[in-house]
C-alpha cells in the first residue's frame, strides 16, 4: 500500500517537473525529504541486548547498501528500564532526525512505573519484526517436555523459581500468564538482563526461564538448557539446525503441547511527535529498503525473529489490538500501579 | 594445558594491526595520564573510557587495560623523580626511590620500579592464566544467596578493616548506597528517591559520579597546593639497565614474596595500597640491614612496586569472573563492560573467549611493550612536567566533561559531575573515606537484588544464607570482618588477662 | 641551575601562612547537618514507597529506608563528637589564598559547564582552555588561542569524527551543519 503512494507523489513530481513550475518545491516536499543531520537510533535498552544488536544490525544495512547519505549514530538511553528512551523521543518533538527501535514497553512502562508517556506521542513508522518467547528448562532437570514440567511445577514446594528480564514486564507477565492457564505457582526472579536469566538457569539456580531465542541460544547450542515449546501459533520457521540435533522448527508451540498460550513482542519503529508527512514517508520508505537487506535476513534468522512489515494504518491497528491485550494481562496480574 | 592453548588464542586475536596500535596509542596516553599532576591510574582510565565507547569491545579492554599500565608506569616517574606520588600506592615508592634520585641514581631507581612492576604484573597475570579456565564452572554456583554473601563481605571488610573513623566510613558507604539506589528499582520495577525529577529517573551512572570525585576535586586539590616543583632529570641508557638486571636474582626472595602479597590482595578487597605498603613493611623486617631502607635502597623499590602491580592486575580476576572489582580501575573498567554489553561474570569466559583472553594476553604484551617505551622515553615524559598547570588543569576539565556527557548522552551528568567534584573536594578534606562511596555506588544495587532475589527464592527465609557450605562460609567470614576491631580488641584483652594473670601469679 | 634538574616554579603558590577562612571542625559540622537533611529526606520518600517486608521479601523502600536511617545516624554522631570533642577546631579548612586559587578553578569550570549547555561542548572548551591559560596562567595570547583552538579541533575530530561519541553542540556547529 505504501509503495502506490510513493509512487503517486513521484507521478505528481513528474508533471510539475514536466510543467517546469516548482521543481524546487517538488525536489523538496514529495520527491524526497532527505536527514541533514546523522540520524540516532535510540535504543531503549542497555549495551548488546536485543535492540541494541538491531539498531547496529540496521546501521550496519544502511551504511553497506548506501541507503541514505547521512550516517547513522546508535545511541543508548537504558536509564528507568528504558524509559527515559521514551521520555527523550516525547520531548523531541519535531526533530526528523532521531527514531526509536521500541518493543512492547512502550505499552507496559507507562502501566507499572506511572512514567508519563503514551506511544501516541509520537509517529509510528513501521513495525519490522516479532520477537518470539521460548520456555526453556535445564537440560538436568528431568522434565523432557511440556506436561512434565508443569505437572512437576504443580506439585513443587517451594514453588518453581522462573527467572526473567526486569518485573512487572514481558517476561513476569508471560509468567503471570502461565499460573493463570496452568494453575501451578512460580517464584519469579527478576534479573537485570536475559543474559543473566540465561547464566542462572545454566547454574541452576532458577528452573526455567522464557527467554527471547536470542538470548539463550548461546547455552542451548552448548546443551545447556532445553527448549520446551514457543509461545506462538505457529513454529519458528527456520530450519537449520542450530544444536547437535534440533533446529529452532523443531521447538513445538505450546499449543501443540497443551499449553494454549500465545505471545510476541513487537520491534517497530517511531519517530517523534510533530514531524511532516515527507519526513514520515522518507523512513516508512527507508526501513522498507532495509527489510529487504542480506543483512536484515541474515539477522532474523540468527535471532530466530519473525519478519514482518507493518506501516500506516495496518501498523496503527496493529498498536491497538496489542496495546489492549498487554493491557488486559498486566492488569489481570496485578502489575498497574494505581 | 588447556590455559596454554586458550592464551595462545588470545595472542591470536591481539596480533592485528589495529589492536596493537591501539595499545601502543594506550600505553603513551597512559604514560602521559599518570605523569600528570592530579591524574592517574583510576582517573585517567575513567576520563579516556569515552573514546571506547563505540569499538568492539575487545579492541576497548585492550586500550583500557593499557591506559592503564602506562598510568602505572607513569606513576613511578613522578614518585622517583620528583618526590610526588601519582597514586597513594605510589607512596611507598618515594620511600627509597626519591633518595636515589637524589643521589644521582635516578636512572638505576626508575630501572627498578618499571622492572619490579613487570614481574609483579607478570606473577599474576601467570595466576589468572591459570586459574581461568577453572573459574568459569567455579563461579556457576553462584546463585542469588552467593552473589549477595560476596558483595556483603566485599562492604564489611571496609568497614572492619578501614583505618578511618568508623562512622565516616559507614556516611560514606551509605550514601553510596543510597545513590545507586536512586531511580528504577528492578525487582519491583518500581521508580523510587526520583521526585518526580525526570532527570533522575536513569539514576545516577556510577562512571559519572567517579569522574567527578576523581577528576574535577584532583583539580581543585591540586590548585590549592603549591604547584611549584623541583626535580631530577635521568636519562635511562642500556648499561644501567644491564646492571640492575643483573642483580635482580639476588633479590628473588623479596619479589617473590611482593608478588604473592599482591596478588592476594588483589583477589580479595584489599586493594593495592595495602599491599605495597606491606610489600615494603616486609621487605624490610627481612632484611639484614634494616637502617639502610629510607636512604636509596634499591630493595625498598623493588618491594611496594612488585606488590602494587600485582595487586592491581590480580584485582582483574574477580572483576572479570563474578563482577567484584577488587581496586578502583578494576571498577571503572567494571562500567566500561557494561557499557560494551558485555555480562561480567562466569560466562563471559565461555561466551566471550577472545575478549577473555585478549584482555589476559594483552596483559603480557602490554607490560613487555610498556616495559621498552617507558625505559626509552623517561626524559620526554619528565618533561611533560613543566608543561604549565594552567594548560593542563582546563584540558583535564573539557576531557572530564567529555566523559561524563558520553556515557548516557546527558547534559544533566555534565552537572552531576560537577557537583560530584564538590562533594569529593570537601570530603577528602574532612576525611570522609571515597573508596566506600565509588564501592557502594557501583556495587549497590546488584547487592540489593540479590539479596530481594535470594529472599523470593527462599521465601523470605533468612537461613538461606548459610544454605550450603559455600554461601555460609562467605557469610561468615564477613560477618568476622564486620566486628573485627571489636574481636581483635577482645583477643588483645584476653591475652592482656592472661598476660596480667601470669605477672600477678 | 644544573642540566639534571627540572624546575618549575609557582609565582601565585598560596602563601602558607595565609588566615584560615573556617576551621576543618565548622565544615565537618556543616556537612554532617547537610547529610542529616538528606538522610531525612530519602528517608521520607521511601517510607512513602513502601518500607515494610511484604510476602516475597523487602519492598522497594525498604532498604533505602534503613540506609536512610543509618546515614542519619551516622551522622549525628559526627555532630555530636565534633560539638564534644574540639581538638580539630584550630585546623583550618582552607586558608584565604587557597580559597582564592580554588575559586580560580571553580568559577571558571561552572562556567564552562553553563556554556556547554547554551553553546555546546566545543565552543565551550575553546573558550575554558584559553580563557584559562590567559586570566589564570597568565600566558601570552596567542599561545593560549593557539591552544585553545588546536585543543578543541583535536578533541573534535577524535571523539565526534573519528569515534562516533556524538558531543552536545550549539548553534556554532549548527551553521557548518552538524
Amino acid at each position: 500500500m505504501k509503495q502506490s503512494i510513493a509512487l503517486k507523489f513521484k507521478h505528481v513530481c513528474m508533471l510539475t517537473i514536466a510543467a517546469s513550475a516548482g521543481a524546487l518545491t517538488c525536489a523538496a516536499a514529495a520527491a524526497d525529504w532527505q536527514p541533514t543531520k546523522p540520524v540516532e537510533i535510540i535504543v531503549a535498552a542497555g549495551a548488546g541486548g536485543a535492540s541494541d544488536q538491531m539498531a547496529r544490525m540496521m546501521q550496519a544495512a544502511i551504511q553497506k547498501n548506501n541507503l541514505m547519505k547521512q550516517p547513522v549514530v546508535v545511541t543508548l538511553k537504558a536509564g528507568a528500564s528504558g524509559g527515559e528512551a521514551l521520555l527523550h523521543m516525547k520531548s523531541s518533538a519535531g526533530d526528523p532526525n532521531k527514531v526509536l527501535i521500541a518493543y512492547s514497553l512502550i505499552y507496559m512502562l507507562p502501566l507499572s512505573a506511572k512514567i508519563p508517556f503514551d506511544w501516541r506521542d509520537l509517529t509510528p513508522v513501521s513495525v519490522i519484526a516479532l520477537d518470539q518467547f521460548v520456555l526453556w528448562d535445564n537440560t538436568t532437570l528431568p522434565y523432557k517436555n511440556v506436561k512434565e514440567f508443569v505437572a512437576a511445577a504443580k506439585a513443587a514446594n517451594p514453588p518453581f523459581k522462573m527467572g526473567g528480564t526486569g518485573s512487572k514486564r514481558e517476561d513476569h507477565v508471560l509468567t503471570a500468564f502461565m499460573e493463570k492457564k496452568t494453575g501451578a505457582k512460580f517464584a519469579y526472579l527478576p534479573y537485570k538482563s536475559g543474559g543473566e536469566a540465561a547464566t542462572q538457569l545454566v547454574g541452576n539456580h532458577t528452573a526455567a526461564n522464557v527467554n527471547n531465542p536470542s538470548e539463550n541460544i548461546e547455552v542451548w547450542r552448548a546443551g545447556q538448557v532445553r527448549a520446551l515449546c514457543v509461545f506462538d501459533k505457529e513454529r519458528i520457521s527456520y530450519k537449520a539446525k542450530v544444536t547437535d540435533t534440533q533446529s529452532w522448527n523443531d521447538i513445538p508451540t505450546c499449543k501443540e503441547e497443551g499449553l494454549d498460550l500465545q505471545y510476541l513482542m513487537l520491534r517497530a519503529m517511531f519517530l517523534p511527535g510533530k514531524v511532516t508527512a515527507e519526513q514520515t514517508a522518507f523512513y516508512v520508505d527507508l526501513f522498507k529498503k532495509v527489510t529487504q537487506t542480506a543483512e536484515y535476513k541474515d539477522y532474523m534468522e540468527k535471532q530466530a525473529l519473525k519478519p514482518i512489515f507493518l506501516t500506516g494504518a495496518d501498523m496503527l491497528k496493529f498498536l491497538e489490538s496489542d496495546e489492549a491485550l498487554n493491557k488486559s494481562l498486566m492488569t489481570e496480574a496485578g502489575f498497574v500501579a494505581n | 594445558m588447556e590455559a596454554f592453548g586458550l592464551l595462545l588464542h588470545g595472542f591470536q586475536v591481539l596480533l592485528t594491526f589495529k589492536i596493537l596500535s591501539l595499545m601502543l596509542v594506550g600505553l603513551l596516553l597512559g604514560i602521559f595520564v599518570g605523569v600528570l599532576p592530579g591524574l592517574g591510574g583510576p582517573n585517567g582510565v575513567a576520563i579516556l573510557l569515552p573514546l571506547t565507547f563505540t569499538m568492539d569491545p575487545t579492541s576497548a579492554i585492550v586500550m583500557l587495560s593499557c591506559i592503564y599500565w602506562g598510568a602505572l608506569f607513569g606513576g613511578a616517574i613522578t614518585s622517583i623523580l620528583f618526590n610526588i606520588p601519582g597514586e597513594a600506592w605510589s607512596v611507598a615508592t618515594t620511600f627509597d626511590g626519591y633518595p636515589m634520585a637524589q643521589q644521582g641514581r635516578a636512572a638505576e631507581a626508575l630501572t627498578a620500579a618499571f622492572t619490579s612492576s613487570f614481574i609483579g604484573s607478570l606473577v599474576a597475570v601467570l595466576m589468572i592464566t591459570f586459574l581461568a579456565p577453572g573459574i568459569a564452572s567455579f563461579a556457576l554456583r553462584f546463585g542469588p544467596p552467593e552473589f549477595f554473601a560476596v558483595y556483603l563481605l566485599t562492604f564489611c571488610s571496609f568497614v572492619g578493616l578501614g583505618r578511618e573513623d568508623k562512622h565516616k566510613t559507614l556516611i560514606s558507604m551509605t550514601l553510596g548506597l543510597l545513590i545507586a539506589g536512586i531511580g528504577m528499582d528492578t525487582v519491583s520495577g518500581q521508580l523510587r528517591m526520583t521526585f518526580g525529577f525526570e532527570e533522575l529517573f536513569r539514576g545516577i551512572n556510577f562512571l559519572v559520579a567517579v569522574i567527578g570525585l576523581f577528576g574535577i576535586s584532583e583539580i581543585l586539590l591540586t590548585m590549592e597546593e603549591r604547584l611549584a616543583l623541583r626535580g631530577h632529570a635521568a636519562k635511562i641508557n642500556l648499561r644501567v639497565v644491564w646492571s640492575v638486571w643483573k642483580d635482580l636474582p639476588k633479590y628473588w626472595a623479596t619479589l617473590l614474596r611482593s608478588s604473592a602479597i599482591g596478588c592476594w590482595l588483589g583477589i580479595t578487597p584489599g586493594g593495592a595500597i595495602a599491599a605495597s605498603f606491606m610489600g615494603y613493611n616486609l621487605a624490610k623486617r627481612f632484611s639484614d640491614d634494616k637502617e639502610s631502607f629510607g636512604k636509596g635502597r634499591i630493595e625498598g623499590v623493588f618491594a611496594p612496586e612488585t606488590a602494587a602491580h600485582a595487586s592491581g592486575t590480580a584485582a582483574l580476576l574477580p572483576m572479570l569472573a563474578l563482577g567484584i572489582p577488587g581496586s578502583g580501575t578494576a571498577a571503572i573498567l567494571l562500567g566500561g563492560l557494561m557499557v560494551w554489553g558485555l555480562n561480567p561474570g562466569p560466562l563471559l569466559f565461555v561466551e566471550h573467549k577472545d575478549f577473555v583472553w585478549g584482555l589476559i594476553a594483552s596483559m603480557y604484551l602490554g607490560n613487555v611493550v610498556g616495559l621498552v617505551i617507558v625505559l626509552s622515553t623517561v626524559p620526554i615524559f619528565a618533561a611533560v612536567l613543566r608543561v604549565p598547570f594552567a594548560a593542563v588543569a582546563p584540558m583535564i576539565i573539557v576531557s572530564c566533561a567529555v566523559g561524563a556527557y558520553a556515557i548516557q548522552n546527558a547534559m544533566f551528568d555534565i552537572w552531576l559531575m560537577l557537583a560530584f567534584g564538590v562533594v569529593g573536594y570537601v570530603f577528602k578534606k574532612i576525611d570522609i573515606p571515597l573508596a566506600p562511596f565509588t564501592l557502594a555506588l557501583v556495587l549497590g544495587n546488584r547487592a540489593e537484588d540479590a539479596f530481594r532475589l535470594s529472599m523470593i527464592g527462599a521465601e523470605g527465609d533468612m537461613r538461606v544464607f548459610w544454605s550450603n557450605g559455600l554461601v555460609g562460609s562467605i557469610t561468615t567470614l564477613a560477618l568476622i570482618l564486620l566486628f573485627w576491631s571489636l574481636i581483635a580488641a577482645g583477643i588483645k584483652k584476653m591475652q592482656g588477662a592472661r598476660n596480667g594473670l601470669k605477672h600477678s601469679g | 641551575m644544573s642540566e639534571n634538574e627540572i624546575v618549575v616554579e609557582d609565582p601565585n603558590a598560596p602563601a602558607s601562612d595565609s588566615p584560615a577562612v573556617t576551621s576543618t571542625r565548622s565544615v565537618d559540622i556543616a556537612v554532617s547537618v547537610l547529610l542529616l537533611g538528606f538522610a531525612a529526606l530519602m528517608a521520607f520518600d521511601n517510607w512513602r514507597t513502601g518500607m515494610g517486608w511484604a510476602a516475597d521479601g523487602p519492598q522497594a523502600g525498604y532498604f533505602p529506608f534503613y540506609l536512610s536511617i543509618v546515614l542519619g545516624a551516622a551522622s549525628l554522631y559526627g555532630i555530636v563528637t565534633q560539638c564534644i570533642n574540639r581538638e580539630g577546631a584550630g585546623k583550618a579548612f582552607v586558608s584565604r589564598d587557597q580559597l582564592r586559587r580554588v575559586t580560580q578553578v571553580f568559577v571558571p569550570t561552572l562556567a564552562f559547564c553553563a556554556c556547554t549547555q547554551w553553546l555546546g561542548l566545543y565552543v565551550a572548551s575553546f573558550l575554558l582552555v584559553s580563557g584559562f591559560m590567559r586570566w589564570v596562567g597568565h600566558i601570552r595570547w596567542w599561545k593560549s588561542l593557539l591552544t585553545g583552538v588546536v585543543f578543541t579541533i583535536t578533541m573534535f575530530v577524535t571523539f565526534d569524527l573519528a569515534f562516533d561519541v556524538i558531543m552536545p553542540k550549539g548553534p556554532l556547529e549548527a551553521l557548518f551543519g552538524h
